[in-house]
């Protein structure tokens, strides 16, 4: 048994001979593969997966497989990767060359949930109270798109949203960035942050493009 | 010296992307989650089709739904 | 900065992982059981359901905004939509499933939710 980690060009550079991976030629690309964990799914091992792909990823461009795709052989992970070999082809262009980079908005200042669960001493909220509090929240989460998404989506060569996680949250995106203009997007959301004093702004990466390898 | 904090702080962007991104294939014997997010691959194909083809005018207007 | 942080406030704390929530989340996606096929299923219902939802939640927003609706009109659309958001959030605790699992990326359409 095998894990599918990444899909590669071939051909390509040589793989870290640390990491037992086996790279496994599909018509242009490489399916590049792990021997199976054997253990279930941890915290730990998310991140080892992590630090390969990352391993792979300051030498070569590719597209990140989704955890937890396990296969019977090489052969097999030949079949699965011709079945799709056009659109892994052209995902693989997409991103070439770039980065991704997350970017977490939160309310610092939260004026009020739009909770259903009772929250303040047992009393039930308002209907009106619950859907003028959605309507707040959905109203910053607009401004926060507006005057934060906007202007760093011009410094991405592309941008896919998330969905905010209630209460707080008012904003997650995942930028797909140019590895040279990596610096200057930091320094954009630097300078966001500081003419936000109400927000609080995260930006991690760089990731390897997760969310841009399926259209 | 990476603290504990910075840690889970980077892990809930670690678990966003390795668990609900990359590339999604079939395979002889795929874990439970990837099962389910199969149908999703042939679903957004099916969507991304359809919104290309109203895109360039084939299909009739059908308002929005927001 | 370091471990992939490239910009963070002070107040870092509340950016971070619920970490009881994050293992147990995982041990349900990567595990494997005939359980899940239920869940799966689950999760796809509840998606769409949840969609539904948030369309005519939105609407109902707009209305509200319009400023046409009297005040008790406003309490019922409310307490609709409250006791909705919380009975969804009473299914999608039962087959234990988080908020991120009622999403699907729709590409050029971007995320479902």
């Amino acid at each position: 048994m095998i894990d599918l980690i990444a899909i590669t060009d071939h051909p390509g550079p040589p793989l870290p001979g640390s990491l037992s991976l086996q790279a496994v030629p599909v018509d242009g690309l490489t399916a590049v593969c792990a021997p199976a964990e054997r253990e279930d799914a941890t915290v730990d091992a998310l991140w080892r997966r992590e630090e390969t792909i990352e391993a792979l990823m300051a030498d070569r461009d590719l597209l990140p497989v989704r955890y937890g795709t396990r296969l019977e052989d090489d052969a097999a992970a030949a079949r699965a990767v011709t079945e799709r070999r056009a659109e892994l082809g052209a995902a693989l262009d997409r991103v070439r060359g770039a980065v991704e980079l997350s970017l977490r908005v939160i309310a610092a200042d939260d004026p009020g949930e739009a909770r259903a669960d009772d929250e303040t001493g047992g009393r039930t909220r308002s209907g009106a109270d619950y859907i003028r509090a959605k309507a707040c929240l959905v109203a910053r989460r607009d401004a926060g798109a507006r005057t934060l998404h906007e202007p760093l989506s011009t410094l991405a060569r592309a941008s896919v949203k998330r969905p905010p996680r209630p209460p707080l949250e008012l904003l997650r995106v995942a930028y797909l960035v140019d590895r040279p203009a990596v610096e200057g997007f930091t320094a954009l959301v630097a300078r966001a942050q500081r003419s936000s004093p109400g927000l609080r702004l995260l930006l991690t990466g760089p990731w390897p493009p997760y969310s841009f390898a399926e259209r | 010296m990476t603290t504990i904090q910075e840690r889970e702080v980077a892990l809930v962007d670690l678990i966003d992307r390795l668990l609900g991104g990359g590339v999604v294939v079939a395979g002889d014997i795929t874990l439970a989650a990837a099962d389910v997010d199969l149908v999703y691959v042939h679903l957004r194909a099916l969507i991304t089709s359809v919104a290309t083809a109203q895109e360039k005018g084939l299909l009739p207007h059908m308002g929005s739904a927001v | 900065m370091s471990d992939r942080i490239l910009h963070a406030p002070p107040d870092l704390e509340l950016f971070a992982a619920d970490r009881p929530e994050i293992e147990d989340a995982l041990s349900r996606r990567i595990n494997a059981d005939p359980e899940n096929v239920q869940r799966g299923l689950a999760q796809l219902v509840l998606t769409v359901v949840e969609l539904l939802r948030q369309i005519m939640e939105r609407q109902a927003l707009r209305r509200i905004d319009g400023d046409t609706l009297s005040e008790e009109q406003v309490e019922r659309l409310g307490r609709t939509f409250m006791e909705l958001d919380k009975r969804l959030e009473e299914l999608r605790l039962e087959f234990g499933l988080d908020e991120e699992d009622l999403n699907i990326n729709l590409g050029p359409l971007g995320n479902l939710l």
